[in-house]
């Protein structure tokens, strides 16, 4: 299965892109695609334990289910305001 | 699902904030109160001098987590309409980033409401700002939104 991968703030810097289609074996939690999407990246591997993600726009734990074409958002700690 | 309110006014937008005209939008002859909250931007962070900043979001999400705040201050707080606009892009020292008010019949449900609105919008609304000095930038130390341990009753990965 196909899903979106959106990256902000640092994250985007570090991974190189703000956006990317990964390709994912079938009953991949979020776990598996940042895995996944940080095994070249080993700055954003670092990054691990300073982010929370999102699936289709509402936090998500990371052993959350993925389904095809759900849009993953992985966020470092937020700063508006 | 979220209350919905349609008299207020949630935006994300790229250009300067109206303040003036963002209170008065709130403001109705039913009350006695309007609190606002004014974010600007600071010409000074941890020691060094700022020269500007820049503000970037997950626009979709943001939005929908700056109306589920508007929400929760309808059923918390005996308020009437919220009014809460976050400002993208560069902004320059002295300028209004976050702008939020809150019209009320009494005043302590305005400035208790406002104050929810402004503290949670910092934990929880995906926004990211970068601070700009002379001898570089660096991303503001922020807040780790919470994210329930649980595993919600997400479909199935395959159907």
């Amino acid at each position: 299965m196909t899903v979106k991968v959106l990256y902000f703030g640092r994250l985007k810097e570090l991974s190189g892109a703000c956006e990317e289609e990964v390709e994912l074996l079938d009953g991949s939690v979020i776990e598996d695609l940042f895995s996944q999407c940080s095994a070249s990246r080993p700055e954003l591997r670092k990054f691990r334990a300073s982010l929370v993600a999102a699936r289709n726009r509402e936090f998500a734990a990371w052993d959350t289910p993925l389904s095809a074409g759900d849009e993953v958002g992985f966020l470092p700690p937020v700063s508006g305001g | 699902m979220a209350n919905f309110h349609l008299e207020d006014r949630i935006e994300i937008t790229r250009s300067r904030i109206p303040n003036a005209e963002i209170a008065a939008h709130v403001r109705t002859d039913q009350d006695g109160a309007v609190a606002t909250f004014d974010g600007c931007v600071r010409n000074h962070s941890q020691g060094r001098m700022t020269m500007y900043l820049e503000y970037e979001a997950y626009e979709a999400m943001a939005l929908a987590k700056m109306q589920e705040i508007a929400a929760d201050l309808h059923a918390n707080y005996a308020i009437r309409r919220v009014a809460m606009v976050h400002r993208l892009g560069r902004l320059e020292v002295g300028e209004t980033s976050i702008f939020i008010a809150v019209s009320a019949a009494h005043r302590a449900a305005a400035f208790e409401a406002c104050r929810y609105a402004i503290d949670t919008l910092k934990k929880t609304v995906p926004i990211w700002k970068k601070e700009f000095f002379a001898d570089g930038a660096v991303w503001a130390d922020g807040e780790l939104p919470h994210v329930s341990a649980e595993t919600p009753a997400a479909k199935p990965a395959s159907n």
